[in-house]
């Protein structure tokens, strides 16, 4: 999984930042590389867009955001790593209501061809399981996304405020909370 | 900051309309927007929008004081500009901001303007500028949360709900990073009155207001002699309570004599259509002016294009109190605003009826390109 292939898109991620999640307006959505160049890696047709991480001190915490894969073949979201060293898991939620529960994925997030994989509070999301250093809002916290063919991006995840997921991460370790918030489901992690 | 003499030349040559004799046409007719519905106002431009555009029907002015972590202020506060940029931009096209728990109150175009601005604290952090703060004015009794902030953001549009929201937005993503230390709510007519509204005295406001490319030279300046920095302006916060018990007892001729202008119809005393000039030297019969020297329009007038102010004030009711949150902007508050409500502090005839209880000044930023943030001028 060492092998970046993605120097020129990392360069320009970090060099245009947080400034490139504010242009959906005119649908240039993308903080990835389009797949244009051939043979594409994963990687490369990964756009992500309105990716943002979850303010904390200290302990567990989400990232969020839409994954889309502009290419033509499925991918598949294998590890999430950053600088830092933080352990992130992808989590998915299983059930409804008080039977919720949030998991580590088996395996990689597939993708399908021309779909987005929308990674939001209360669904699928990339967890933070106890955090090296604080993750303070409006700062951006940087992941390295790598997928199944060993290809890897860098997304910048705009930090921010978020009360409504702060319960769960803090109460993490699978204890029953019988609500219907996201924030009181159980963590199987 | 003082023009020099090319650029006053300019000025004054655009600002003829505010001697005693306005040849132009009525400020009421030049600049009113063509009636069309509210709509999404770009954000990004030379200018920030909010300034030069005609008044929306709702404003609210929102001061905090940043919390400073450990390192460098400069990095806290550029991660915090990007921030407020990335809100802004995507409140004022209708969207939410990222981790908006109510996106949907942003959709419904609304004309809803963000317009940002540091006082002289920030502006150390960004190294150099100086627009300073205000001094004390006379009959000042000031309350020290409407005082200055660090921070100050003018929102502005045509719906109460759409704007709660960005406001709403705005405050959470700031939580922790910075404290409100005021929330200032305003409102005036419709867009379509034009740029004239009733203030809670009934006095028809914003009539001799500059417009067109003189607004925006008594703005901006000019490229020579721009405001603080090339395309920024300041602001002149000031909130008046309005005693309007006192008010009530006055009769229609001494509110009249005391603006200088009429209350039934805006129209000076002396002329007969709101656009007609504030003739200062006009007398009476028994020849004594027209115009009272201590009247608001006589101090208030600019003496010279240097002291040209663009007014965009609202009006306010609270629980406790009523009336204007006057606000200014300006190229250079030290040749126009402060000078004019020195003017007007010590002498206006209204006085009697108004008590100062806020005061403070903000750099406005200048306006940004796609894919720039808020104060990258000064950050880099
Ligand atoms: C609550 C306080 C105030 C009220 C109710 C008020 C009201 C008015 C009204 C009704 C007019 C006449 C219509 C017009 O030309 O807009 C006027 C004019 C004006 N006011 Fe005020 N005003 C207030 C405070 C101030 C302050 C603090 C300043 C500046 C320091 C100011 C500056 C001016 C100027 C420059 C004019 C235009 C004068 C001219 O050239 O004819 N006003 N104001
Ligand atoms: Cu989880």
């Amino acid at each position: 999984m060492n092998t970046k292939n993605t120097l020129k898109t990392t360069a320009a991620l970090l060099g245009l930042g947080l400034l490139l999640t504010g242009c959906a307006q005119d649908g240039a959505n993308a903080t990835g590389a389009a797949a244009s160049e051939s043979p594409a890696t994963q990687a490369s047709s990964l756009q992500a867009s309105e990716t943002w991480a979850k303010a904390a001190q200290t302990g567990m915490t989400a990232a969020f955001g839409v994954l889309h894969n502009a290419g033509s073949t499925d991918i598949e979201l294998a590890k999430v790593e950053d600088q830092a060293g933080n352990v992130i898991q992808i989590h998915e939620t299983t059930g409804t209501g008080t039977d919720a529960k949030m998991s580590q994925l088996d395996g990689a997030l597939k993708i399908e061809a021309g779909k987005d994989a929308v990674l939001e509070p209360g669904g699928t999301h990339l967890m933070y399981m106890d955090l090296k250093a604080p993750l303070v809002a409006s700062e951006t916290a940087s992941l390295t996304l790598s997928f199944s063919d060993g290809s890897s991006t860098e997304v910048p995840f705009e930090v921010r405020n978020f009360t409504g997921a702060k319960e769960s991460y803090e109460n993490h370790g699978g204890m029953d909370h019988g609500s219907m918030d996201h924030e009181s489901m159980n963590h199987d992690g | 900051m003082l023009l020099g003499t090319s650029a006053a030349a300019a000025l004054g040559g655009v600002l003829a309309g505010f001697g005693t004799s306005q040849a132009v046409a009525g400020p009421a007719t030049a600049a009113a927007p063509a009636q069309q519905g509210p709509q999404y106002l770009p954000f990004h431009g030379k200018y920030q929008s909010g300034i030069l555009d005609a008044p929306q029907a709702h404003a609210v002015f929102v001061g905090w004081n940043l919390n400073w972590r450990d390192g460098g202020k400069k990095d806290q506060l550029r991660s915090l500009l990007k921030m407020i940029t990335d809100d802004a931009q995507r409140l004022t096209a209708g969207r939410g901001v990222l981790a908006d728990t109510e996106a949907e109150m942003a959709a419904g175009p609304s004309d809803l303007t963000l317009t940002v601005g540091v006082g002289q604290s920030l502006l150390d952090v960004m190294g150099g500028a100086k627009v300073g703060t205000l001094p004390g004015f006379a009959g000042d009794k000031l309350h020290k949360r409407y005082g200055q902030s660090d921070l100050l953001i003018q929102f502005c549009g045509q719906d109460p709900t759409v704007l709660a929201h960005a406001v709403r937005a705005v405050s959470k993503n700031l939580r922790g990073l910075a404290d409100k230390q005021f929330i200032q709510r305003g409102f005036m007519h419709q867009r379509g009155s034009g740029d004239t509204f009733r203030n809670l005295f009934g006095q028809v406001d914003g009539v001799n207001n500059p417009q067109g490319e003189t607004r925006e030279l008594a703005v901006f300046g000019t490229p020579d002699q721009p405001s603080w920095i090339a395309n920024g302006t300041t602001l002149a916060l000031r909130r008046f309570e309005m005693d309007l018990e006192g008010w009530d007892e006055v009769a229609t001729s001494g509110r009249d004599f005391a603006l200088g202008r009429r209350q039934s119809d805006g129209s000076p005393l002396t002329g007969s259509v709101p656009e007609d000039p504030v003739d200062l030297d006009a007398v009476n019969e028994v020849g004594l002016p027209v115009i009272g020297a201590n009247s608001h329009v006589a101090l208030a007038m600019p003496r010279s294009a240097q002291e040209a102010i663009h007014r965009r004030g609202y009006n306010f009711v609270d629980v406790e109190a009523s009336g204007l949150l006057f606000a200014s902007y300006q190229r250079d508050p030290a040749t126009s605003f402060i000078p004019l409500q020195r003017r007007l502090a010590e002498a206006d005839l209204l006085n009697t009826w108004l008590t100062p209880r806020g005061s403070a000044l903000y750099a406005i930023l200048p306006g940004i390109e796609p894919g720039m943030y808020l104060g990258q001028q000064l950050l880099g």
